[in-house]
């Protein structure tokens, strides 16, 4: 069970002694060049609850603010989903003493830019300036923390929802593929689940979402005492501190903020299933359950991924893809969410290759690799490139004010960024053996997507469930 | 949308918040002391520094450019080269460019596939090959300490590439996949037959990639393209991040020492355009589409026009940014869409001028209506206003220091001026040249290279639901085309 109130109170005391310290390369010696893994900060809570985290670097003389509250679409009750991302999009409609449209003017219209994103755990709001705009940038920000009400109507509801519509349109309803996500998840998780609908949610909740929804939402969740704030780039942290305290010191606490209580799914045995769709080539998907950023199973599930595909030594790219060129492409990986995570294989076969045959020989390369486990050439080689990666995440401002608040968000700490890289590179060859015997079981989601009336191109036809989706994309098993 | 907001859009913005703030912030402010309706002001303007690079020619003929950035223990490395699929890709050949660059990964004299994909994984990096319309580049970014190893890895696939038959197999079987996949999406469908009706099948720019060019692809194709394409003559090497000019070239010599003088710039002669035909609506029917994919455009005119900077100061008031005219009006305004835009695709040859976006169906008409109406606006009908003309500026100007913020952009930053050939002072004058454009400047450039009467709209979508409102907005005549871009037959 997680709840918030503990984790918020202890980034309070932790702030007040860690405050100017900075990220030290590390005393064990873990690895050659493993003291580039650094991000120098600092971090200090505000008295109504909000955290702030500054780092600077003065190589580009910009400046990004990232405000990340933690709320995303597990939050949401049923019969709304999608509505944690149709509020990100009314916090871009202006606010209190912002009016509409001058959020864009004083960030891309000055050259810099702006975006939000919202998540299964969290939703984030990022300015990205030159960095005499920095002041702004914050009165931006704060102004929609503590008065997005002020200015909200109907009206501004109606059209984020007509665009937010737009989004599922574009980017699921007229994808090939563009359902597969919700259905795994529906079929991965139980009713009610709140990792069991998606983030973009479905048309009918989109429509039915209300003025005293966004209200009441915004009330609890968009509060301080759930909001990380970070600072990255070219600034002068002293005045930077005055700015925040200025514009962010006065907006009240909320209330404590309930997390969902969020199961860990095991599936008891697999389910079949096969879903009709607008392409001309169809395509396996497995998704087992695994865990999220809290269990450290998910660094070797993450290995894993790395060794089955990707480069094309690894073992299914190269069995399928380059051995027996049955497969055009092959990838599989461990997404980890805050409280849980998934394990997906995606197959996309040659013609004259049948999804019954591919799921058959990626079973037998997976059960392989089950029993003997990783080699340590292996392991070596799908942890070298982690260095480069986090040096070339530091290039961005952006970058770093993410990587920051996903720690002080998730793990209470800032520099949890370390922390991740260490498990990672301490990976063993019997960590990746013990979690691919554990996690990638019988008990699993298989899922073939075919083209209209190609029922029979599934695999294991036979054996596998016809999933309808009426009208609305909530996806429906029927025998 | 409250209609006081959309005023905003089209008067001068900042006059207008200040009276509506005017009006409804009073009252907040005896409560508290922060007037939080004076926008802060912006501080003093950060002193930006354009990056500097050194040049040199190497024995073989290949330009040598190196600058310096040492905040982070990165290099990025790329061997650009001057000309395309466009310049050296035959007719019935297309896609064999891709499928060279792609086969420089299958194998040198010392090394497999396997075994280079081994050496590149132990060194936590990789070296990507690929040709592009225009140019094509070798190139990686790697930790300061792996450079050396990782520019010898580079250098085998260059210079000493087998070209395994085989793996031309495997290889042209995952690219018919991805074509048939392709052919499945709107948005690759709109890819695909925009060009090819802008320039026709006579024009390397109108020319697809399919099937039959795929299967026409021999291995002796792929070796004399890859004789006669990879030459320093045409090659610029450019070294960016925590290196020193004297340490790059050693290192660079070393690896490349090999690699035999040849080759000179292409031309970039591009065959005439055919003769502009009245503005047609080309519908590519997706029985059941969610959405109507618009791709509405010209050709445009070559990077070097000297219209370059009055183009990208009415390109960002028209459709580069969000708060653009199309996107303010088409997806903030009306909802019909998640996001338009509009851009020229610059290069050496005729580029397209091409704006769209994903429509929901039901207002495909609609959405015409309003595209037509901004392209029309910003030629003269709906005037140009100080505000506008002033945010386009400022955001082109004011965005070029994040052009340099990463070692793999300040390499990209110098070639593409090497590329285009364009003067070394190019940034330095930058802020100048925009400076300098009028509202003048903006309708005049419109006007010329918008062709309101002569532009192909190609939708793709629900031809169902579609054709009949597009017909009754009078806008174009309308032709029905296969995913091939082709007149459908028994229409």
């Amino acid at each position: 069970m997680l709840t918030i109130v503990p984790r918020i109170a202890r980034l309070a005391l932790l702030a007040l002694v860690c405050c100017a310290a900075v990220q030290k390369p590390p005393a064990d010696g873990s690895g050659a060049g493993s003291d580039a893994i650094r991000i120098p900060f600092e971090n200090y809570t505000l008295p109504n609850g909000l955290t702030v985290i500054l780092s600077v670097d003065r190589t580009t003389p910009t400046v990004t603010v990232n405000a990340w509250y933690h709320v995303g679409s597990k939050n949401e009750a049923q019969g709304r989903t999608g509505f944690a991302h149709l509020f990100e999009h009314i916090m871009f409609t202006g606010s209190g003493h912002v009016p509409y449209g001058l959020h864009d003017k004083l960030t891309e219209g000055i050259g810099g830019s702006n975006n939000g994103t919202t998540s299964n755990d969290r939703t984030t709001y990022f300015e990205s300036v030159p960095s005499n705009y920095l002041e702004s940038a914050l009165w931006l920000e704060s102004d929609r923390m503590g008065f997005l009400l002020d200015k909200l109507d109907l009206a501004k509801l109606n059209a984020q929802r007509d665009i937010v519509k737009n989004e599922r349109r574009q980017g699921v309803d007229n994808q090939p593929y563009g359902r597969v996500s919700e259905i795994l998840s529906h079929a991965t998780y139980p009713p009610g689940h709140p990792y069991s609908w998606d983030v973009i949610g479905s048309m009918e909740d989109l429509s039915a979402a209300s003025e005293d929804d966004v209200k009441n939402f915004f009330r609890l969740y968009y509060a301080p005492n759930n909001a990380f704030l970070a600072i990255a780039g070219d600034f002068d942290p002293a005045q930077a501190k005055a700015w925040v305290a200025k514009y962010f010191g006065d907006i009240p606490r909320g209330k404590p903020v309930t997390r969902p209580s969020v199961a860990p799914v095991v599936l008891a045995s697999g389910q079949r299933l096969v879903y009709e769709d607008r392409v001309q080539v169809p395509r396996l998907y497995v998704q087992w359950p695994t865990v999220g950023e809290k269990n450290d199973d998910q660094y070797a599930l993450s290995v894993l991924g790395a060794i089955l595909s990707g480069p094309r030594t690894a073992r299914l790219t190269k069995a399928l893809v380059y051995d027996q060129q049955a497969a055009a492409s092959v990838s599989a990986y461990q997404g980890s969410n805050e409280d849980v995570g998934e394990f997906l294989l995606m197959i996309t076969p040659r013609p004259d290759h049948s999804l019954t045959e591919l799921e058959a020989a990626a079973d037998a390369i997976i059960d392989k690799l089950k029993s003997e486990g990783p080699t340590a050439d292996e392991i070596r080689k799908a942890l070298a490139g982690e260095e480069l990666s986090f040096l070339r995440g530091l290039e961005s401002n952006l970058g770093k004010a993410m990587q920051l608040c996903d720690g002080a968000g998730f793990h209470g700490d800032p520099g949890h960024f370390r922390t991740d890289y260490q498990k990672s590179q301490a990976v063993t060859a019997e960590d990746v053996k013990r979690v691919a015997n554990k996690y990638l079981t019988s008990g699993r989601i298989v899922l073939s997507v075919v083209p209209a009336g190609k029922l029979d191109q599934a695999s294991k036809p036979a054996e596998s469930k016809k999933v309808i989706i009426e009208k609305t994309p909530r996806p429906e098993v029927q025998p | 949308m409250k209609r006081n907001h959309l005023c905003l859009k089209t008067t001068g913005l900042l006059l207008a918040v200040l009276a509506v703030l005017a009006l409804v912030s009073f009252p907040l402010l005896s409560q508290q002391a922060l007037d939080r309706t004076k926008i802060p002001p912006a501080g003093k303007a950060p002193v930006f520094h354009v990056p500097t690079w050194t040049k040199a020619t190497l024995t073989n003929g290949a330009e040598l450019m190196v600058s310096e950035k040492h905040d982070l223990p990165l290099v990025s490395f790329s061997i650009t080269i001057l000309g395309g699929a466009s310049q050296f890709e035959p007719p019935d050949r297309r896609g064999l460019a891709g499928i060279t660059a792609s086969m420089m990964s299958e194998g040198t004299k010392s090394r497999d596939g396997e075994a280079l994909s081994n050496a590149m994984q132990m060194l936590g990096t990789s070296v990507g090959i690929s040709i592009g319309s225009e140019s094509g580049v070798l190139s990686f970014v790697s930790t300061t300490g792996k450079f050396g190893a990782t520019l010898d890895i580079l250098a085998d696939m260059l210079l000493n590439s087998t070209f395994p038959a085989e793996a031309l197999e495997r290889l042209r079987a995952q690219r018919l996949v991805a074509l048939t996949q392709a052919k499945a999406q709107p948005s690759s469908i709109a890819g695909r037959v925009f060009p090819k009706v802008l320039y026709g099948t006579s024009h390397p720019m109108g020319q697809m990639v399919t099937e039959e060019s795929y299967k026409a692809i021999t291995r002796d194709d792929i070796v004399a393209l890859y004789r006669t394409y990879f030459q320093p003559g045409r090659a610029l090497i450019m070294v960016t991040g925590d290196v020193n000019p004297a340490g790059a070239r050693a290192a660079v010599e070393k690896a490349l020492a090999a690699w035999p003088a040849g080759g000179s710039k292409p031309a970039f002669s591009y065959p005439a355009l055919p003769a502009p035909r009245p503005a047609t609506i080309y519908i590519v029917d997706k029985p059941g589409a969610a959405q109507s994919t618009f791709a509405i455009g010209n050709p445009g005119p070559p990077r070097n026009t000297p219209d370059y900077f009055a183009l990208q100061v009415m390109n960002t008031m028209l459709g580069g940014l969000f708060q653009s005219r199309l996107n303010a009006n088409i997806r903030e305004e009306k909802g019909y869409s998640y996001g338009v835009s509009s851009s020229f695709a610059f290069g050496r040859g005729p580029g397209a001028f091409r704006t769209g976006g994903d429509i929901q169906s039901a207002k495909t008409d609609a959405a015409l209506i309003e595209f037509m109406k901004e392209l029309r606006g910003i030629a003269g009908s709906r005037p140009v206003t100080d505000e506008e003309l002033t945010t386009a500026k400022d955001a082109l100007i004011q965005r070029l220091p994040n052009t340099f913020g990463s070692v793999a952009g300040l390499n990209g930053a110098i070639a593409t001026l090497w590329m285009q050939g364009l003067p070394d002072n190019y940034y330095q004058q930058f802020e100048k040249a925009i400076a300098a454009i009028t509202r003048e400047d903006v309708v005049r450039v419109a006007k010329q290279y918008i062709d309101l009467g002569h532009l192909a709209i190609v939708i793709v979508g629900d031809r169902a639901t579609i054709e009949g409102p597009l017909k009754a907005t009078g806008i174009a005549p309308i032709v029905v085309l296969d995913i091939e871009g082709n007149p459908q037959t028994g229409q």
